[in-house]
C-alpha cells in the first residue's frame, strides 16, 4: 500500500549537514498495523511525514498504491492526503477557535460534501471514539485524552485507508493512552485501517502487527510482533 | 467554506473586535467622503445653463451717496461699455453674476405654493447673450416688454416645477404684493450660477429697464469680449471707464478666474478630506497588513494541520484572503446599519442615489484594501511547508 524506496533525508545548513534518514526501504501492506521505535532525533517523524506526504525525500521516492507521488502536483498531493490518509499527533493540532464537532468535520471542508453530509460523518466518527456527548465543546473544555479523541475522529472523518500517529499517546497518561491504544486496534481489526504508529512506549508498540526500529536514520529491525515478542 | 470561514472569525471575535471596530469607522468615513465627492460630482456633470468663455465681470461702485448723479453715471458707463469694438454685448446685473460670492433670494407663491426659496437675478436684455443662455420654452425679455402691464420674469424649470408642477409656466401670474405681478414670459433649462459644484436652485430673471429705474444702481456689469480681446483693452476700457466714473471703483475679472476661484472652496475641502480619508485607509491597510501577518506567525501550526489533512496550497492562500474579507465583512455590516439610514431617511436632503451609490464605492474600496492586504501574507502562509509548520507547536 505504502513503498518507500531507498528514502534518503538531509537537512543542511550553511554550516551542518544533518542526515535524518539514509537509504530506508520499508513496503505497508494494507491491513497492517506498524509501530516504529527509535531513539529521540533517529528520523521516525521524518519517516512519517514522508510516508504522509508531508515532506519531500533528498533522494529515493514514495509510492501509494504503487504509483510514485514524486511528480505530483501540489493539489494533486493535497487531495492524496485528504482522501487517502489521517494524521494523529503527539500535541492533537485541534483548531481552539472551532468547537469538537467543526473540527472533525475540518478534512471534509477540502471535498466537495455539503453540510449535511460533513455534520452527519463527523457525528459518526465522534460516536466511534465516545464524545457523541462533547460535540459542542471546545478544545480548551476537554482533557488531553478526550482531545486525542478528536484528532482520531478527526482523522476518521474522511474515511481514510491510512492513518499515520505520531505518538498518539506521547502526551497522555497510561489510562488514556491505553484508551487511545484501543481505538486505533479497534479501527486496524474490525475497519482493516492501515496504520502506522511512531511511538515510544514499548508496550504499545507490542499491541501492534509489526514493529520497525530505527537508529540513526537507518532502519536496524522490521519484525512481527509475535516475534519480537519470543 | 465561506459558513467555515464566518464561524472561524464569529468564534475569534474578541481578538478580531479591534479590527472590525477599525473597518466599520473606515467606512462610515469612506462613506461621508464619498457621498460628499459624489454630489459634487453629480451636480459638476450636469448643465450649468451658461456659457463663460470670454465673458468678462466689471464691479462699479460709486462712492458718493448723491442717487441722481450715480444713476446718470450708471447709464453713461453702459453706453460707454457697449460702444467698443471689442465687446459683443453687455449687461447690468446685481453682485450675484456667475461664481460671484453673493446671492439673492425672494419667496415666491402661487396657488397652494407658498415661499418657495429662490434665487433673484435682476438683468438686462443683453444678459442672455452675454452667457450664452438658451431659452427653452416662451422668450427672453426685449423692448417689447418696456410697455409690458406686469414685470416680466424668466425662470427656471426648477422653479417652474416647484412653483406649477406639470402645469406650463408661460403666462402664469405671480403675485409679489398689492401693486406687482410678474408674468413669465420664458423657461431657461437650467441656471447654476452660483458654483459648478452646486445644485440646481430654483430660479428667476427680472429684467431692468433703465428707463423706468429711478433710484437703483446694479454693481455688477458682465460683458461678452470677442475672442483675443485682453490685458491691453482692460487697461483701455478701465481707464476710459474712469473717466466717465471719476468717483467710482472699477474692478475687472473674468468669469473664467471667477470660477476657478469659487470651484477652490469645494475642491479644497475635497482634497483636503480626501487625503484625511487616506491617511486614514493607509493606516487601516497597515493595522489589516499586521494582524494578518501576525495571525499568520501565530497560527503556523493551523496552517500545517490543514495541509495535512488535505488543503492545497492554493486553500491556504484562498483561507486568509477569505478571512480578511469575512472580518471586513462585519465591520462592514455594522457600518451599513448607520450608513443605510441616510438614503432611507432622505438626510441633507441629498438624492438617495448618491448614498447608495457611496455605500457601494466605500464597500467595495473596503474589501479592495482587505484584498490588498491579504494576499502577500496569505501568498507567505501558502509556501509554509506543513511538516515544517506540524513541528512549530
Amino acid at each position: 500500500m505504502i513503498q518507500l524506496i531507498d528514502i534518503e533525508k538531509v537537512y543542511r545548513t550553511k554550516t551542518i549537514e544533518t542526515v535524518a534518514l539514509n537509504r530506508v526501504n520499508l513496503q505497508v501492506e494494507r491491513g497492517e498495523f506498524v509501530s516504529i521505535m527509535g531513539p529521540s532525533g533517529c528520523g521516525k517523524s521524518t519517516l512519517l511525514n514522508i510516508m504522509g506526504l508531508l515532506d519531500e525525500p533528498t533522494a529515493g521516492y514514495v509510492a501509494i498504491d504503487g504509483q510514485p507521488v514524486k511528480t505530483h502536483s501540489d493539489s494533486k498531493l493535497a487531495k492524496l492526503r485528504n482522501e487517502k490518509i489521517g494524521f494523529v499527533f503527539q500535541s492533537y493540532h485541534l483548531i481552539h477557535d472551532l468547537s469538537v464537532v467543526d473540527n472533525v468535520e475540518l478534512p471534509l471542508l477540502y471535498r466537495n460534501v455539503s453540510g449535511g453530509e460533513r455534520r452527519k460523518r463527523a457525528l459518526e466518527a465522534l460516536e466511534k471514539v465516545g464524545l457523541s456527548a462533547r460535540t459542542k465543546h471546545f478544545p480548551s473544555q476537554l482533557s488531553g485524552g478526550q482531545r486525542q479523541r478528536v484528532a482520531i475522529a478527526r482523522a476518521l472523518a474522511g474515511n481514510p485507508e491510512i492513518i499515520l500517529a505520531d505518538e498518539p499517546t506521547g502526551n497522555l497518561d497510561s489510562v488514556m493512552g491505553d484508551e487511545i491504544m484501543d481505538i486505533l486496534l479497534r479501527l486496524n481489526q474490525e475497519e482493516g485501517t492501515t496504520i502506522v504508529m511512531v511511538t515510544h512506549d514499548e508496550n504499545m508498540a507490542l499491541k501492534t502487527n509489526r514493529l520497525i526500529r530505527f537508529f540513526d536514520g537507518q532502519q536496524v529491525a522490521d519484525s512481527r510482533v509475535l516475534e519480537a515478542q519470543i | 467554506m465561506i459558513r467555515h470561514l464566518f464561524k472561524l472569525i464569529w468564534n475569534q471575535k474578541k481578538s478580531n473586535f479591534l479590527l472590525i471596530t477599525e473597518i466599520f469607522f473606515s467606512f462610515l468615513v469612506l462613506f461621508a467622503v464619498l457621498s460628499f465627492i459624489f454630489y459634487n460630482y453629480h451636480n459638476y456633470t450636469k448643465p450649468l445653463g451658461f456659457k463663460y468663455d470670454n465673458v468678462w465681470q466689471l464691479w462699479l461702485n460709486p462712492n458718493t451717496d448723491s442717487s441722481a448723479h450715480n444713476l446718470a453715471v450708471q447709464q453713461q458707463l453702459i453706453q460707454r461699455v457697449r460702444s467698443f469694438p471689442e465687446v459683443e454685448y453687455a449687461s447690468l446685473s446685481n453682485s450675484n453674476t456667475p461664481f460671484a460670492f453673493s446671492m439673492m433670494r425672494n419667496g415666491l407663491s402661487y396657488g397652494g405654493k407658498k415661499d418657495v426659496e429662490t434665487n433673484v437675478f435682476d438683468v438686462q436684455d443683453d444678459y442672455k447673450n452675454v452667457l450664452g443662455m438658451e431659452v427653452s420654452q416662451g422668450r427672453w425679455f426685449g423692448p417689447q416688454d418696456n410697455g409690458a402691464l406686469h414685470d416680466p420674469i424668466v425662470i427656471n424649470k426648477k422653479l417652474q416645477e416647484e412653483l406649477f408642477g406639470d402645469e406650463p409656466a408661460l403666462g402664469k401670474l405671480i403675485r409679489i404684493n398689492d401693486s406687482t405681478q410678474y408674468a413669465v414670459i420664458g423657461v431657461v433649462d437650467y441656471y447654476r450660477s452660483y458654483s459648478e459644484f452646486d445644485p440646481e436652485e430654483a430660479a428667476y430673471f427680472h429684467r431692468i429697464n433703465l428707463d423706468k429705474n429711478t433710484n437703483s444702481i446694479w454693481n455688477g456689469l458682465v460683458i461678452k469680449v470677442k475672442p483675443g480681446a485682453g490685458v491691453a483693452f482692460e487697461e483701455k476700457m478701465v481707464r476710459e471707464l474712469s473717466r466717465i466714473a471719476k468717483d467710482w471703483t472699477i474692478e475687472v475679472t473674468t468669469q473664467e478666474k471667477m470660477r476657478q476661484s469659487k470651484a477652490k472652496v469645494t475642491t479644497v475641502p475635497m482634497v483636503a478630506l480626501g487625503l484625511v480619508c487616506g491617511f486614514l485607509v493607509f493606516n487601516v491597510a497597515l493595522g489589516l497588513f499586521g494582524v494578518l501577518w501576525y495571525n499568520i506567525n501565530r497560527r503556523y501550526a493551523e496552517i500545517g494541520l490543514r495541509r495535512a489533512i488535505g488543503a492545497s496550497s492554493k486553500q491556504i492562500r484562498n483561507q486568509f484572503v477569505g478571512e480578511v474579507l469575512v472580518i471586513a465583512t462585519f465591520g462592514l455590516l455594522l457600518g451599513l446599519v448607520l450608513a443605510v439610514q441616510f438614503p432611507l431617511l432622505q438626510v441633507f436632503q441629498l438624492s438617495a442615489s448618491i448614498y447608495w451609490e457611496s455605500i457601494g464605492a466605500a464597500a467595495f474600496l473596503i474589501f479592495l484594501l482587505a484584498t490588498i492586504c491579504a494576499v502577500y501574507p496569505s501568498y507567505q502562509a501558502s509556501k509554509i511547508f506543513p511538516a515544517v509548520a506540524l513541528h512549530e507547536e
